[in-house]
């Protein structure tokens, strides 16, 4: 009994390292998905405040840039919505169409901080669940794509960039309407990778890549990209195909939360499915 | 030992602020280099710290510096794993007569070549670690092999350059 605890006491740093070892490797591995008390990434309150607390004194830097894409998303909003107004002049009857129920909220949101350079990219909004921001949910910025919600605290909420290989997102080619999956495995902050298109599929240098949506992240047909690289390499049973993504996820100041009204009847409604 | 305490303290805040508002948002050489300099302050911890209290600073600094940076655990582990070697390897390093009272792990108490190799040691453990847990696969080793080996190189020029800065003072101050 004195040796067991001789050798417990010797090897207590020992002990105490392989301890906070498997604490690290479970928070590593189960990490992203489970919640708890305290969350452990930048939805948290600290982290929020201060990386807040940062772009209001740097934002003044970028306030032009910045607004110059909003006039512009403006315009090209309001050359769309021109054709709208226009068909309610001519009195075409509205509502109690399918063509014009609501599918989506949107909710803007500020990005307090991102990374695009490392390996796992994350950006943190000023956007919590108070304002409806919850796990789960798309978020597109005026170009295209950014990222998916993974966590939200009452203030803030903390996303999966695209340009991290923990999210898989469900893309087609527009003009064919072939489907595949976008996949961050450049390390390039400019492109990304489109898996599971077949050989036989004509993939053309040029070509633009869209949502497929229906999934409840992402409404369908947001832009995503531009093919950059098509290769069929041996070996593969599909095509290798580099996107270049049309949002410049260096430089998002304001992004769109998406919230999908018919989520949670949809997701009801496929479990029922797959009950016996 | 207050006045200790007092110095880790503000040096563990002073390098996490560096760390999280400066350094993580950056882009320097395109994603080749990504330094880490909040090692310094586990780097710079007292000799007379006893390991386990060394491994505890060490998971709670990368816990800290995980939940900036969205990745539970990442910053822990290779924090964790960093105060683990740093025991061994300050055995392994330690004068003759052992560390005496009144020296610290720093350029102007044991020497640039100490210091260095010290720091450089650690800091490539860290790195490499952190680097290969952050890709999750084996495909690109050799582009995250290189990645990690760059960082940790900038990480180490970046210590050399605070150690440099901070001991001119510290000489004007005993001036």
């Amino acid at each position: 009994m004195r040796d067991l605890f001789r050798f417990l006491l010797r090897g207590r740093d020992t002990l105490l390292f392989i301890a906070l070892m498997i604490l690290a490797m479970g928070l590593l591995y189960s990490g992203s998905m489970h919640h708890r008390a305290v969350a452990i990434n930048s939805s948290n309150a600290l982290a929020g405040t201060l990386f807040d607390w940062q772009r209001q004194v740097t934002e003044y830097t970028s306030l032009r840039a910045v607004n110059e894409r909003l006039v512009a998303e403006n315009t090209q909003w309001r050359n769309r919505f021109g054709l709208a107004d226009s068909a309610k002049a001519i009195g075409a009857p509205a509502g109690a169409d399918s063509l014009t129920e609501r599918l989506y909220r949107f909710a803007s949101a500020k990005v307090v901080s991102a990374t695009y350079h490392k390996q796992r990219n994350y950006i943190t909004l000023d956007k919590g669940t108070s304002n409806g921001v919850l796990p789960g949910m798309g978020v597109i910025g005026p170009d295209g794509i950014v990222g998916v919600v993974h966590d939200a605290s009452e203030r803030f909420a903390s996303v999966i960039s695209v340009l991290n290989p923990l999210v898989k997102t469900s893309v087609k080619l527009k003009r064919s309407g072939n489907f595949g999956l976008l996949y961050w495995d450049t390390n390039d902050p400019a492109t990304a990778s489109m898996v599971d298109i077949p050989k036989h599929v004509r993939v053309a240098v040029g070509d633009t890549v869209v949502t497929m949506g229906g999934d409840g992240v992402f409404p369908t047909d947001v832009p995503v990209g531009a093919v950059a690289e098509v290769s069929s390499p041996p070996g593969r049973p599909d095509q290798a195909v580099i996107v270049r993504l049309f949002e410049d996820l260096s430089r998002s100041g304001y992004v769109y939360v998406v919230h999908d009204i018919h989520r949670a009847e949809r997701d009801s409604l496929i479990q029922r499915q797959d009950e016996p | 030992m207050i006045q200790g305490i007092a110095a880790n303290l503000g040096r563990f805040v002073l390098l996490l602020l560096l760390q999280v508002l400066l350094l993580d948002q950056v882009d320097l050489a395109h994603g080749w280099m990504v330094p880490y300099l909040y090692v310094l302050f586990l780097i710079m911890l007292p000799f007379e710290l006893p390991a386990w209290a060394g491994l505890l600073i060490g998971a709670a600094t990368g816990l800290v510096m995980d939940i900036f940076a969205s990745t539970p655990g990442m910053h822990m582990s290779a924090s964790v794993v960093l105060m683990f070697v740093r025991k061994h390897l300050l055995r392994l390093m330690a004068p003759r007569d052992g560390y005496e009272f009144g020296m610290h792990p720093t350029v102007p108490s044991m020497g640039l070549a100490w210091f260095a190799t010290n720091a450089g040691v650690l800091i490539a453990v860290h790195h490499l670690w952190l680097f290969f847990v952050e890709l999750h696969r084996f495909d690109a080793f050799f582009g995250t092999l290189l990645r990690a080996v760059l960082s940790a190189a900038f990480t180490l020029g970046l210590c050399l350059l605070a150690q440099l800065l901070t001991s001119r003072t510290a000489e004007r101050k005993r001036a």
